[in-house]
C-alpha cells in the first residue's frame, strides 16, 4: 500500500503531499490536482512496463530545479520509497526505489526491487467511457479491462468461463443494483468476437450493450472491477459516480469498499488500494463515517494542496449541524472553485 | 394499515416495517416504498414535502420517521412540557410536522395523515444491540455524554452489528431484518432500554390504535 505521495514541481502539484488510506476519496475543484495524481500513477505504471515511456512534468526543468513524484510505501515495503525523477522538460524520467528509514530492508535487494516493479506495472487508472464499455471486442487470452472500460465483454466472458460462481454472484448483484435486468448474456457476431447484452427481466428480452443507458454501462463496469478474482493491487478511478443515479451511489460505495476491504465482504483476496475522485456532494456524504478516507484538494493561486478531512480538529462539531456534502458545497471545508470578484 | 416509512436506507425501511407492524398488531402496507432521506438535516428539510405528497397523492394513513440522534440533545419528557427544544431532533421534527399538518388543505374523504417519529440514540444499530449488549442503552449514553465521554460510537456499534463499519447494503438490510424480527418479540425491553427515542415511536403508534379503537366503538354504538 502507498502511505503517501509527495509531489515536487509536478504540474499543478508544486509542493504537495497526499496521504492515502486503503480507500481514499479526493474532492476538489477542477484543476486542483485530483486527476494529476492519477496521471502520475498511470505514468509510473507505463514506465514500469515500458522503460522508454515518457510523461511531461508540465513545468520547465533547469539545472537548478527538478521534478519528483515520491511514493512512500506502507507494509510490506515500509521504509522504502519509489522515486520518479524528471531530468528534462521533454518528459523523460527515471524510477528508483530508495530506502528512507535506516531499519528498512535495503531496496537494492533484487526480490524487493522486482516485487515493487511488478506492483507498479499492475497499477491501473480507470476513466470509464460508456460507448467504449459497450463496444464489441476481439477475444484475447487473459483479457483485461482497458482504462476507458473497453474490453468489458471479453472480461465478463472470461469471468464466466474461469470463475462461474463469481460470475453468478455478479449477476445477482447486478439485479439488485438494476432490478430491471437479471442476467448478462453474450453474443458472437463473428468468430473470436464478443459483445454482451443484459436480459430485461420483465419480458426476458436481451438488450444489446449499445442500447443500454450510459449509467447502466458505467455501473456495470464498476461492478465488474469489484468482482474480479484478482483485481489490480492499486486502482485509481476518475469519478466512479459519473452518470450514475444518486440512489445507486451507495452501491458504488459498496463496490469501492469491496475492492479495498475484501475481508468485510467475505472475500479472501488481497485488498486493493483505491483512489477515487468525485465532484458529487451525494457521493461524498456516503463516506462521512470515515473522514480519514477523504482528502480535500485545494487550489491556491497556481498551486494545489491536499488536506485530509480527519486532520481538521473541528470536523465532528461542524458535521453535527449539517451534512458533509453540504458543508463541502458551502466552501467551509475548502476544495471549491474560486469565483471572480 | 397503509403507511409510508421515511428512512435513510432500504435496511432501515425493512426493520421499521417489521417493528411497526408488530406494534400496531396488523400488517403494514407500504403505500410508497423506497422513500428516502439522506440523514440529518435532510430529513427535517424534506419532511413537509413528504407529508404533503402523502396527503394529496396517496392513501397513506400514516408516516413513520426515524432519525439518528448522533451527538444531538436526547429527547426527554421534560421537553414536552417546555415545548420545543430546538437542539432535540425529535422536538424539531415534531415542530415541522405540527406546522405542516396545520397548513394542509383538506381532501374529500381523507383524514390528515398521522406521523410517528422515533429517535435512534445514537443510531439505529444501538437498537439492534438491545438484548445482546446491556451496556448499550439511552441511559448509558446520556450519562456518559453528561460526563463528556462517548460510551460507544456509531462506527463501533456497526462493527458489533455487522462485523464491520463498512457493511454492504445487502448485509445491512439482511441484519436489520433479522434484528427487527428478534426485537419484535421483545418490544418491552427495547422500550425499557430506549424509553425516549424508541418510546416516543411506540407511544405514538399505541395512541393511533386507541384512537382507531375508540372511533370504531363510537361508530358501533
Ligand atoms: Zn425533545
Amino acid at each position: 500500500m502507498i502511505k503517501r505521495i509527495k509531489f515536487h514541481n509536478f504540474k499543478v502539484l508544486r509542493q504537495a503531499e497526499l496521504p492515502l488510506e486503503r480507500f481514499t476519496l479526493l474532492v476538489g475543484p477542477n484543476g486542483s490536482g485530483k486527476s494529476t495524481v492519477l496521471e502520475a500513477l498511470e505514468g509510473i505504471r507505463r514506465k514500469a512496463l515500458h522503460p522508454l515511456s515518457v510523461l511531461t512534468a508540465g513545468v520547465p526543468i533547469s539545472s537548478k530545479t527538478y521534478t519528483e513524484v515520491r511514493l512512500e510505501w506502507g507494509k510490506p515495503f515500509e521504509g522504502i520509497a519509489t522515486v520518479a525523477r524528471w531530468h528534462t522538460s521533454a518528459g523523460t524520467f527515471s524510477i528508483s526505489h530508495i530506502q528512507i528509514t535506516p531499519d528498512a530492508e535495503p531496496p537494492a535487494a533484487d526480490p524487493i526491487r522486482a516485487q515493487l516493479d511488478s506492483l507498479l506495472a499492475r497499477i491501473r487508472v480507470f476513466a470509464f467511457h460508456a460507448p467504449s464499455i459497450a463496444a464489441q471486442v476481439k477475444l484475447t487470452p487473459n483479457a483485461e479491462l482497458a482504462d476507458d472500460g473497453s474490453n468489458l465483454a471479453a472480461v465478463l466472458d472470461r469471468l464466466r468461463d474461469e470463475v462461474p460462481e463469481r460470475f453468478e454472484a455478479l449477476n445477482e448483484e447486478l439485479h439488485r443494483w438494476l432490478p430491471e435486468f437479471d442476467h448478462i448474456l453474450f453474443k458472437t457476431p463473428a468468430e473470436g468476437v464478443r459483445k454482451f447484452l443484459l436480459r430485461r427481466q420483465a419480458d426476458r428480452t436481451p438488450i444489446p450493450a449499445e442500447n443500454l443507458s450510459q449509467g447502466t454501462l458505467l455501473a456495470l463496469a464498476m461492478l465488474t472491477i469489484s468482482y474480479l478474482p484478482s483485481p489490480p493491487p492499486i486502482v485509481g478511478i476518475e469519478e466512479p459516480d459519473r452518470g450514475i443515479h444518486p440512489r445507486l451511489l451507495r452501491d458504488i460505495r459498496d463496490a469501492l469498499y469491496r475492492l479495498a476491504y475484501p475481508e468485510d465482504f467475505g472475500e479472501k483476496r488481497e485488498p486493493v488500494q483505491v483512489i477515487a475522485t468525485t465532484h458529487s456532494p451525494y457521493m461524498l456524504e456516503l463516506f462521512r463515517d470515515h473522514p480519514e478516507e477523504i482528502v480535500i484538494a485545494e487550489k491556491v493561486g497556481n498551486e494545489a494542496r491536499f488536506h485530509r478531512l480527519a486532520d481538521r480538529p473541528d470536523i465532528e462539531e461542524i458535521l453535527q449541524d449539517t451534512s458533509l456534502g453540504e458543508a463541502w458545497y458551502s466552501g467551509i471545508l475548502g476544495g471549491v472553485p474560486q469565483e471572480q470578484r | 394499515m397503509k403507511l409510508a416509512i421515511l428512512g435513510e436506507s432500504a435496511a432501515d425501511e425493512a426493520a421499521l416495517e417489521i417493528l411497526v407492524s408488530k406494534i400496531l398488531n396488523r400488517p403494514v402496507e407500504l403505500v410508497q416504498p423506497s422513500l428516502r432521506a439522506r440523514g440529518w438535516p435532510y430529513v427535517r428539510d424534506i419532511l413537509p414535502s413528504v407529508i404533503k405528497h402523502l396527503h394529496y397523492q396517496t392513501e397513506a394513513e400514516g408516516l413513520i420517521v426515524v432519525v439518528d440522534s448522533n451527538d444531538s440533545t436526547i429527547h426527554d419528557p421534560s421537553h414536552d412540557s417546555e415545548g420545543h427544544v430546538p437542539t432535540c431532533r425529535l422536538c424539531e421534527l415534531r415542530r415541522v410536522v405540527k406546522h405542516t399538518l396545520q397548513h394542509l388543505r383538506s381532501v374529500e374523504g381523507r383524514a390528515i395523515p398521522r406521523v410517528a417519529i422515533g429517535l435512534a440514540v445514537p443510531c439505529i444499530e444501538a437498537w439492534y444491540r438491545c438484548g445482546k449488549d446491556p451496556q448499550v442503552t439511552e441511559a448509558v449514553w446520556i450519562q456518559a455524554r453528561k460526563e463528556g465521554r462517548f460510551p460507544y460510537t456509531c462506527n463501533g456499534l456497526k462493527k458489533a452489528v455487522y462485523g464491520t463499519d463498512r457493511p454492504s447494503l445487502t448485509l445491512e438490510t439482511q441484519r436489520a431484518h433479522e434484528e427487527a424480527l428478534r426485537l419484535s418479540n421483545n418490544l418491552d425491553l427495547l422500550e425499557q432500554n430506549f424509553p425516549n427515542g424508541f418510546g416516543a415511536l411506540i407511544r405514538e403508534l399505541h395512541s393511533w390504535m386507541h384512537q382507531a379503537n375508540s372511533t370504531s366503538q363510537e361508530s358501533e354504538s
